[in-house]
This record gives C-alpha cells, sequence and structure tokens, in this order.
C-alpha cells in the first residue's frame, strides 16, 4: 500500500508493502497529475487518492505512534500552515489549526535561504526577535531592518526567531514540545523555539497514515 | 430596496399591535416575545426569519449600513431587509438577542421605509428542548429549531430523544454546513437551545452544557456571544472551540472532523 503526505511544497511517500522501506520525498512542483496512492493526507491529498484522512488527524495518529508518553503536545510546521494537538493522559485535550494567519512561514523560510543564500546551520539564535504572525507580512521586517544597517543574516534570523515563538505562542506556550516537519531540518528555527524541543522530523503525517490504515483494517475498513 | 428617503418622516417604533394589525408579511430578528409571535399567528400574517439567509443578494450589500467586519448574521438581516418585500420587521433589541441588535435595529429604522418594532423578550415559560435533546441529523435539528421561532407552539412532531454522543454549543450558525459533520445522537446546547425552548433570555439555560459529552463551542465571530463560547470552552473538560465567520473554511471542518474522531465519537 502506497501512502502520501501531500505538503505544499514537498510530498512525502511509504511504500508498505516493502519491508523496511525508507520514505521518499519528491517536490510537489515535480509531481504529475497521473499519480495515484492508497492512502492520503495533506492539502493536496484528495487530487491523487481515494481514501484520504485529514491533516490533524494523520498528526495525532502519527503523535501517538512515535511519542512514548500519554501527555504530549505536537506542533507541525509545515510549508504553508502550523498545526498541532495536545494530548493528556492518553485523551485528546486541545488541537489548534492556523490555515491563514500563520501564512507560508516555511516556505518564506527556505525561500530567504535560497534568496539571500545563506546556512540555516551557520547562524546563531539572535538575542533579538521581529514580531511576525505571516512569513508574507513578516518580511517587510527584514527589509526594513536591512536598510537601517543590520547584516542580512541578522535581520533573516530575527525573523525566523519571530516565526518560530509564533508558532510557540500559537502551541499554546508548551514547556516542551515534539516538532514535526521540514523545519526540524533547520537548526536556527528549533533552537529558537523557548522551550525543550523534541524534533521528530518530516514524516510524522506518514506514520499517522500508517496507524489509521492500521485501524481501518482492525475494523474491517468500517472506521 | 426599500431605502426611506430623508424627506419621509421617522416611522419607527410604535405600539406594536396598531403597527402590525395591517401587515402581511413581516420580518423578524432574534426571537420576538411569544405575544408577538401569538399575535402574528392568530391572525395569520407572515413571518420571516431574517435571521436566515432568504435572498440571494451579496452580503456585501449590507456594507451600505453596517461595516463589512462584523456578525455575519446580522449582515444578513440587513440584506434581508432591503431586498425582502415586507410590511413590517420586529427586531428583538433585549437581552435575548445581543447589542449589535440593538443597534442595527436603530440602523434600519432610520433607513427603511417599513416600520421596525423594538421588543424585548423576556419570557419564562418554557416550551421544552425535544429537538435538542433528539436523534436527528443536527443540520434539521438547526433547521426545526430556527423554524419554530415563527409559531407561538412547540413542534408538533418532536424527534425520538437519545442519548448525547457530541455536543453542539452556540447560535445557529450562518453557515449550516459546518452541521453536516456531526453525528445524529447530537444534542444542541446554548442559544439554539434557548430558541427551542422560546426563553432566548435564559443566560443560566444558555450557559449549560454536559461536561461528560465532547462539545464543539461554536462562536459567529464578531457575535459578543464569542466570550461566552471561549470562556465555556476552557471550562469543559473535553471541548473545542471553533470561530467561524460567513463561511466554514476547509480548517475549521478539519478540525471539527479530527475532534469528534480523535473523541471517540461514532458518526
Amino acid at each position: 500500500m502506497i501512502l502520501g503526505d501531500f505538503g505544499t511544497s514537498y510530498c512525502k511517500f511509504l511504500d508498505t508493502g516493502v519491508a523496511g522501506a525508507a520514505p521518499e520525498i519528491v517536490a510537489t512542483k515535480a509531481l504529475g497529475p497521473e499519480l495515484r496512492v492508497d492512502l492520503a493526507t495533506g492539502h493536496n491529498g484528495k487530487r491523487f487518492a481515494g481514501r484520504f484522512v485529514n491533516e490533524l488527524i494523520a498528526l495525532a495518529r502519527g503523535g501517538e505512534a512515535l511519542i512514548a508518553e500519554d501527555s504530549f503536545l505536537l506542533l507541525d510546521c509545515g510549508s504553508r500552515d502550523i498545526k498541532f494537538v495536545q494530548y493528556e493522559s492518553g485523551r485528546l485535550k486541545d488541537m489548534g489549526w492556523n490555515a491563514e494567519c500563520g501564512a507560508s512561514m516555511g516556505f518564506t523560510i527556505e525561500l530567504l535561504e535560497r534568496y539571500y543564500d545563506l546556512d540555516f546551520r551557520a547562524l546563531a539564535v539572535p538575542a533579538q526577535t521581529f514580531s511576525v504572525t505571516c512569513g508574507v507580512l513578516g518580511m517587510s521586517h527584514i527589509f526594513d531592518a536591512v536598510i537601517s544597517g543590520i547584516p542580512v543574516a541578522e535581520a533573516v534570523a530575527r525573523f525566523v526567531k519571530g516565526i518560530a515563538i509564533n508558532a510557540y505562542r500559537f502551541a499554546r506556550s508548551p514547556k516542551k514540545l515534539y516538532l514535526s516537519g521540514g523545519l526540524c531540518a533547520n537548526p536556527l528555527f528549533v533552537a529558537s523555539l523557548p522551550c525543550e524541543v523534541v524534533p521528530l522530523g518530516r514524516f510524522v503525517l506518514l506514520e499517522g497514515l500508517r496507524r489509521a490504515m492500521g485501524q481501518e483494517s482492525e475494523t474491517g475498513g468500517k472506521g | 430596496m426599500r431605502l426611506r428617503s430623508h424627506q419621509q418622516t421617522r416611522r419607527g417604533t410604535e405600539h406594536w399591535p396598531a403597527a402590525l394589525a395591517p401587515c402581511r408579511r413581516v420580518g423578524i430578528v432574534g426571537v420576538p416575545p411569544l405575544e408577538v409571535i401569538r399575535f402574528l399567528n392568530e391572525r395569520e400574517i407572515a413571518i420571516l426569519d431574517l435571521d436566515a439567509m432568504l435572498v440571494k443578494a451579496d452580503l456585501e450589500a449590507a456594507s451600505q449600513l453596517v461595516p463589512r467586519v462584523y456578525c455575519a448574521i446580522l449582515r444578513t438581516v440587513v440584506v434581508n431587509a432591503l431586498y425582502l418585500e415586507l410590511d413590517a420587521i420586529v427586531v428583538d433589541a433585549g437581552p435575548g438577542k445581543c447589542d449589535a441588535a440593538f443597534h442595527v435595529a436603530a440602523i434600519l429604522e432610520e433607513s427603511l421605509a417599513v416600520p421596525v418594532i423594538r421588543t424585548e423578550n423576556h419570557d419564562t415559560e418554557g416550551f421544552g428542548t425535544p429537538i435538542a435533546r433528539g436523534r436527528l441529523p443536527l443540520l434539521e435539528k438547526l433547521l426545526r429549531i430556527t423554524a419554530g421561532v415563527q409559531r407561538a407552539v412547540s413542534d408538533p412532531e418532536p424527534p425520538m430523544a437519545c442519548e448525547p454522543g457530541a455536543g453542539f454549543w452556540g447560535v445557529p450558525p450562518r453557515d449550516f454546513s459546518i452541521l453536516e459533520l456531526f453525528p445524529d445522537t447530537t444534542h444542541v446546547y446554548g442559544w439554539s437551545r434557548c430558541m427551542e425552548n422560546k426563553t432566548p433570555a435564559a443566560h443560566t439555560l444558555e450557559a449549560y452544557f454536559n461536561p461528560t459529552v465532547p462539545t464543539v463551542f461554536f462562536a459567529q465571530s464578531f457575535c459578543a456571544k464569542t466570550a461566552l463560547a471561549r470562556y465555556l470552552a476552557g471550562r469543559h473538560p473535553h471541548a473545542l472551540y471553533l470561530d467561524v465567520d460567513v463561511h466554514t473554511s476547509s480548517s475549521a471542518k478539519a478540525k471539527i472532523e479530527a475532534f469528534l474522531e480523535l473523541s471517540g465519537v461514532a458518526r
């Protein structure tokens, strides 16, 4: 069975029929229209599969599969949006999905790295931050800072820290959070989150699909 | 469109029986007092619920009288009032509705060529809430509850009672598509339950929730009741607070779907 997490910038696939197979990452813009998978999630997913699991459910199921604790907060920072689920004593306690005001933050961070030819692995967490709630609107802070003489790398780092703090507050300012999504690989972003962070990588939703698939088979596909 | 010219004399709030007696079509906003509804029913005067979407005109048409960033239900009221042929409008502008309706009533009173009658519903006689607690698709429940404001009697065929599988707390949403996501065993709470009970100002009933039932606390954006919705959601041990404006976004629908599934609510 092929599972697909169809993100805005990248799609992740897992073939569960191949023992030990690693997930694959494909740029969304490289997908062909004829592609079909068995079970999908992600805001592009309905176009490519007959069966679909919404992103919040996939995230929650992924958290259940990957996190040993029964009380946790799992935050997913994607290219386009941010979402979280919070469990307490094994039960869903809270959730959130910001598809509008958190718009395009992951996408913008990647765009800035390429545009300014930066390496986020080499940037330190700045002391100051920009107050940003949206990737697109936040860029004007960078341009203003650069005009005022602040080095580009410092300005972008402040922007990334601002985005991280915004995501942290959206997730109810936890003491500890599990992080999902492509930004797990961005050390500046991870270090800018003002709490204990456990990065889980970018395949959490695929694990959620795998778990949802298992639950379907347990119930004879009747959900 | 039935705007009043500035030369016309103001025809605002009048003694309502005299104003309503000659009418054939009356628009209502909120839940006017039972004696008003009974008066209209006895004379077979048609009642149009202006809180509901009755005309196809763009909501933007309301912007000539109220701000664009405003309660979508009251913007709908304004559009209905502008486009429907009505003989009078009765606005419940008391504690059973909201302050915003009070101000909209004043604006309509100044702007329209028909009488706008302000009432305050303090009815306390409960008619019961069998629809809110029955087994029925939630969409149909809310349709029947909202239709009930046009009658001075209870629903003639209430559904069978059922144990609650989920809860929907709040006012009837402007976009009813949100209701399709819930199971038939969803019980209705909040102002919608007060509507069915014909006691829209019963704030104790409005604030009631069942802590054992996973409940979506629905808030219509820019409605004063958003504060109560969020507050009660914070007190409920298993709640989702949801703020929706004109249309229900796909992420809002996904939140409800996820909340219900992850809460173990069967569809």
